[in-house]
């Protein structure tokens, strides 16, 4: 079977999964998975800043955190319309990234990550002491689950998990084939470009700058979507969104999963989850048990879980095919 | 006036500890190329075992400060000979993750074996109380400080500068095939280094437990970051940037904190943006 | 699935067989005996699941050890003598760090995976108001054990209706208002502060200066400086308020972060300068045994539970259980996380029945005997009522940590803030 057609049937497979969730298991389930989809979108959008463009970023949780307190303000201030909000908390997102973005494309590496570090950073401090307009660190508490209105007078409720869950896994499905699309397009090429040889792409003609600015402000997108989701899920937007320690989640999921490929973070997304819910259930400390997992899996498995699966599969295979 | 004087005083005194934190975090940054996340453990093991001596083992505050560090040593070595060793050739983001699975574990381990709660040491004998200056009272350990500063900074570039163990450490790092090439067992060295920069931190941590008072399973994390700033402001792997860039933030910092609290939580943030828009590579990094 | 929760079932067993509790665990049921004997038939189907979370990581990882010894103490006692209307009572504890999300995943878990009839704990202001609006869908009983924000019973129980949380710790009212009637008898005219950087410390200074200045009209305030969370080096605040040359000094600054202030504020001189100086979690156990003979004498303290008061015969042996048990003075959450236990086991014996609406009507306005003395959940806003002492620090050659002199006791009555919470006569000082 042909690579493409494999991984478009494993999506359908996934995706009816994910459909089926809520009707086979219980509320916790139902919320991890949530949660899972939601660091998911968040990460699958940062790796295609992190492994198709070679940029560390630890400045995202500031655009996760625009995009929560976007839908947040948005809601108290003009309408609790779920869909405007997403809009609302989305264009915060991006509006930000295009400011961070701006500032820091002209550097690499690990001056990078320091500038949107600081970046990051300095959001945190804005959304923690502009208490009239943010809440302070209590954030905005209590943002509500209005209902979905669309044409045609169609009213969607989505207060319940059970149904907010379809609401969350529209936007997740949105999101992986969109980074899906960017991934396989001629920009997408150019990216992986410039991770490789950022000189040599601007030789062949590549705007490196201006490249990776839109890389950057599209993942900043995502994290926005992310977190205005995540805003609509526990009613609440938090100052801690923008700290540093947040945007490492995605660059750890990445790796765990594996940065070269379009699963990699997702299943980074819910092996991080499901892992740390597991270790808390035998022990409390969850640090530990956590910490060794990492090393085991950085030490055994190099390129990430999926990177090393689909290695040993292409290597098993690998007689078969000429 | 009084009030400039200790603003003065209180700046140079915790610039003078994060350069102290911040030394060995460069000196394997700059030798090995590699960003220790786990510096902040170190510095948390070395400020619990300098307390166990301390404390438990009744042996005094100095005692501490000599065989704590020298415990940590171990552990760094443990880290470099075993895990950190394989992952030089991969990218960034592995090592940091590396060195971040290491951080769970020993934070995890120091609850587990000192418990959660905030360990407070007694108050110093030799080198502790005040003295008056400028009719205020400043800590006679905060003056010990701003003495040591400087002392590692000559000492480290004396070693890196005068002895022939320093040249070796020079050429290793900016030339590894070169230097094997040329008989120099570069593993061994690098984990020698490692150690060392392990001792540093450590170091860092008994320097704590006068100077901070309070010892708590989360206390390297906060640490971590101001030292990876000042490093970074400093230029990566320089020591010299270290240390005046150290000097610059403890001092700008306690200005701000005194003068504009309004920014104080992201006042170094904002210093280092600043910094590094105007010179990409830190005030004295490379540049590339 | 039965490997879940074998850790904790192993834990409570081994602990049970501290039968010398139990022998004088006869004590802990008079403390919250039931109105009449459930009796022959005990219609509480068991067991009773309590799902606590307090912090177990990070610097303030103690709190969370403090809340376990008392809860773990009173759920022994309880099931040493049959349990609650019956049934044996089952805790799982996990660590909410300090993160929000964090304890509402946890909430959640407790909840909607592992059954919990009742939640406990919550050290976090933060994490107590984002847990609020999820409570009515999770529609279990939450019983706040520190988390102190008024805004957690004003707004949410009271206003909005939340009905499934109450708290019985004592909340910023104390803090706040508290500190203002002592200080009002203070000759100290001119006060500053060195609080936290977040809505605890702005909530509580600007509590004390309305009340203070309602109480003493030639009160001023001249220096104020908040330190963000994860302080170590206080010299620059310090410095601050020592340049305005305040008489007296008031922070609600807490655990370690109270200890690393107060030692770096001797070394300044700070207390030689200020003769009045006031700190409204100063009694917390850590706080006093950390600084040792290092706490300044004569500096007024509170706490939301000290172990000296009430001098009665209830709590002395109670302490003296407590110490015996876990060779430890109880901590403030220690005495809330035993006392909430309790009150569980009171309501459901006095209802008859774990349902969460029965439960809530068997709380309100129900008096419970604590090692703290009589608490009375307010109906309105499901906060407890209980009285809490100040007093200055003085060295007790009985005792490795300063203790109280001359304890205080304010009515928590004069100073609780009343519903309906808006408008005029709701704030103290009330007529």
């Amino acid at each position: 079977m042909k690579a493409q057609t494999r991984n478009a049937v494993a999506a359908a497979v996934v995706l009816l999964a994910l459909c089926a969730v809520p009707f086979l298991s219980g509320k916790f389930a139902i919320y991890l998975t949530m949660r899972i989809m939601l660091l998911g979108i968040f990460a699958v959008g940062y790796n295609l800043l992190l492994g198709q463009t070679g940029l560390l970023s630890f400045g995202h949780g500031a655009f996760y955190a625009a995009g929560a307190y976007g839908l947040g303000l948005f809601g108290v201030h003009v309408s609790t319309h779920p869909l405007l909000g997403v809009a609302a908390g989305v264009a915060a997102a991006v509006l930000l990234a295009l400011l961070v973005g701006t500032l820091c494309v002209r550097h690499t590496e690990i001056y990078f990550a320091m500038l949107t570090l600081a970046c990051g950073m300095m959001a945190f401090s804005f959304f923690w002491n502009a208490r009239e307009i943010t809440g302070g660190d209590d954030g905005l508490i209590g943002i509500v689950r209005a209902p979905v209105s669309l044409f045609g007078g169609i009213r969607m409720p989505i207060g319940k998990d059970e149904q907010f869950y379809f609401f969350v896994l529209f936007f997740f499905a949105l999101s992986v084939w969109v980074a899906h699309r960017i991934r396989h397009s001629p920009f997408g090429l150019a990216l992986a470009g410039i991770r490789e040889n950022a000189r040599r792409s601007e030789f062949a003609g590549v705007p490196v700058r201006r490249y990776r600015l839109a890389v950057f402000v599209l993942s900043g997108a995502f994290a926005g979507l992310a977190g205005s989701l995540e805003a609509l899920l526990e009613s609440n937007a938090r100052p801690f969104m923008a700290h540093w320690t947040h945007s490492a989640e995605p660059i750890l999921v990445s790796l765990l999963g594996g940065l070269s490929s379009l699963a990699g973070p997702l299943v980074g997304s819910a092996i991080f989850v499901a892992m740390r819910e597991i270790i808390q259930r035998f022990t409390e400390n969850w640090m530990l048990g956590f910490g060794v997992v990492l090393l085991v899996i950085i030490m055994g498995f190099r390129g990430g879980v999926v990177g090393t699966l689909s290695a040993l599969f292409r290597k098993a295979t690998a007689p078969g095919e000429g | 006036m009084q009030s400039y004087v200790h603003v003065i005083l209180a700046g140079l005194s915790s610039g003078m500890f994060i350069w102290l934190v911040a030394s060995g975090l460069t000196l394997i940054f700059g030798v090995l190329g590699v960003l220790n996340f786990a510096h902040g453990s170190f510095y948390m093991l070395g400020a619990y075992c300098s307390f166990t001596v301390l404390k438990y083992l009744g042996a005094g505050y100095w005692a501490g400060l000599l065989l704590g560090p020298l415990a940590v040593c171990a552990a760094g070595f443990v880290v470099e000979r075993f895990f950190l060793r394989h992952v030089y050739r991969i990218a960034l983001p592995y090592q940091l993750l590396l060195t971040f699975a290491f951080v769970l574990i020993f934070d995890n381990l120091v609850k587990i074996v000192w418990g959660g709660g905030a360990l407070s040491p007694p108050s110093l004998s030799f080198l502790g109380g005040s003295v008056p200056i400028l009719g205020r009272n400043f800590p006679v350990y905060n003056l010990f400080i701003i003495a040591v500063g400087p002392a590692v900074a000559l000492l480290l570039w004396a070693l890196l500068e005068k002895t022939w163990y320093g040249r070796i450490i020079r050429a290793a790092s900016s030339d590894r095939e070169m230097a094997a090439s040329l008989g120099v067992r570069v593993p061994a060295l690098f984990t020698g280094v490692f150690v060392f920069g392990t001792w540093l931190g450590a170091l860092g941590g008994g320097l704590s437990v006068p100077y901070v008072g309070l010892l708590t399973p989360g206390m390297g994390e906060t640490i971590i970051i101001e030292a990876f700033i000042v490093a970074v402001i400093g230029g990566l792997g320089s020591l010299k940037g270290a240390f005046v860039g150290a000097l610059v933030i403890g001092v700008l910092s306690a200005f701000g904190t005194r003068f504009f609290p309004a920014f104080d939580m992201a006042l170094t943030f904002i210093l280092m943006g600043g910094v590094l828009l105007w010179r990409p590579q830190g005030l004295f990094g490379a540049t590339r | 699935m039965g490997k879940r929760g074998m850790n904790r079932r192993d834990f409570l067993k081994l602990t049970g067989a501290g039968s010398l509790v139990a022998a004088a665990g006869g004590l802990g049921g008079a403390l919250a005996s039931p109105r009449w004997v459930w009796g022959a038939t005990p219609s509480v189907k068991g067991p009773v699941k309590i799902g606590y979370q307090a912090i177990l990581s990070g610097t303030l990882a103690g709190y969370g050890e403090f809340h376990k010894m008392g809860a773990v103490m009173a759920i022994e006692e309880i099931n040493a003598k049959g349990g609650i209307a019956g049934v044996k009572v089952e805790m799982e504890f996990r660590d909410s760090t300090t993160k929000p999300d964090e304890a509402i995943k946890n909430a959640r878990y407790f909840v909607d995976s592992w059954g919990a009839d009742f939640l406990a704990g919550i050290d976090s202001s933060g994490q107590a108001l984002a847990l609020a609006p999820v409570m009515p869908q999770l529609d279990r009983v939450l019983m706040v054990t520190h988390g102190a924000t008024e805004k957690l019973t004003e707004e949410f129980v009271f206003k909005k209706g939340v009905r499934q949380i109450f708290r019985n710790c004592m909340p910023t009212y104390n803090d706040g208002h508290g500190a203002a009637f002592l200080a009002k008898d203070f000759p100290a005219v001119k006060w500053a502060t060195v609080s936290p950087k977040y809505e605890y410390g702005f909530t509580c200074w600007k509590m004390f200066q309305d009340s203070l200045k309602g109480l003493k009209p030639s009160a001023e305030f001249v220096a104020e400086s908040f330190a963000p969370f994860g302080t170590t080096d206080f010299r620059s605040h310090i410095n601050t308020i020592m340049d305005a040359k305040p008489d007296g000094l008031y922070s609600t600054e807490w655990a370690g972060e109270l200890i690393t202030f107060v030692k770096q504020g001797k070394e300044a001189g700070l207390f030689d300068k200020v003769k009045y100086v006031m700190f409204p979690v100063g009694a917390a156990m850590d706080v006093l045994e950390g600084l040792g003979k290092d706490m300044p004498d004569n500096i007024w303290v509170s706490a939301r539970y000290f172990f000296q008061y009430p001098n009665s015969k209830e709590n002395n042996d109670w302490v003296a259980r407590f110490r015996k048990r876990w060779n430890h003075y109880p901590a403030y959450v220690s005495e809330t996380g035993y006392s909430a236990i309790y009150a569980f086991k009171a309501a459901v014996e006095k209802a008859g029945s774990k349902d969460t609406k029965d439960v809530i009507a068997a709380l309100e306005g129900m008096e419970q005997n604590c090692p703290a003395g009589k608490r009375v959940f307010r109906k309105e806003d499901h906060q407890a009522m209980y009285d809490v002492p100040w007093g200055q620090t003085k060295s007790d050659p009985n005792y490795p940590f300063k203790v109280m002199k001359e304890m205080k006791v304010i009515p928590a009555k004069e100073y609780f803030n009343r519903p309906p919470f808006e408008g005029p006569g709701t704030t103290p000082p009330f007529k």
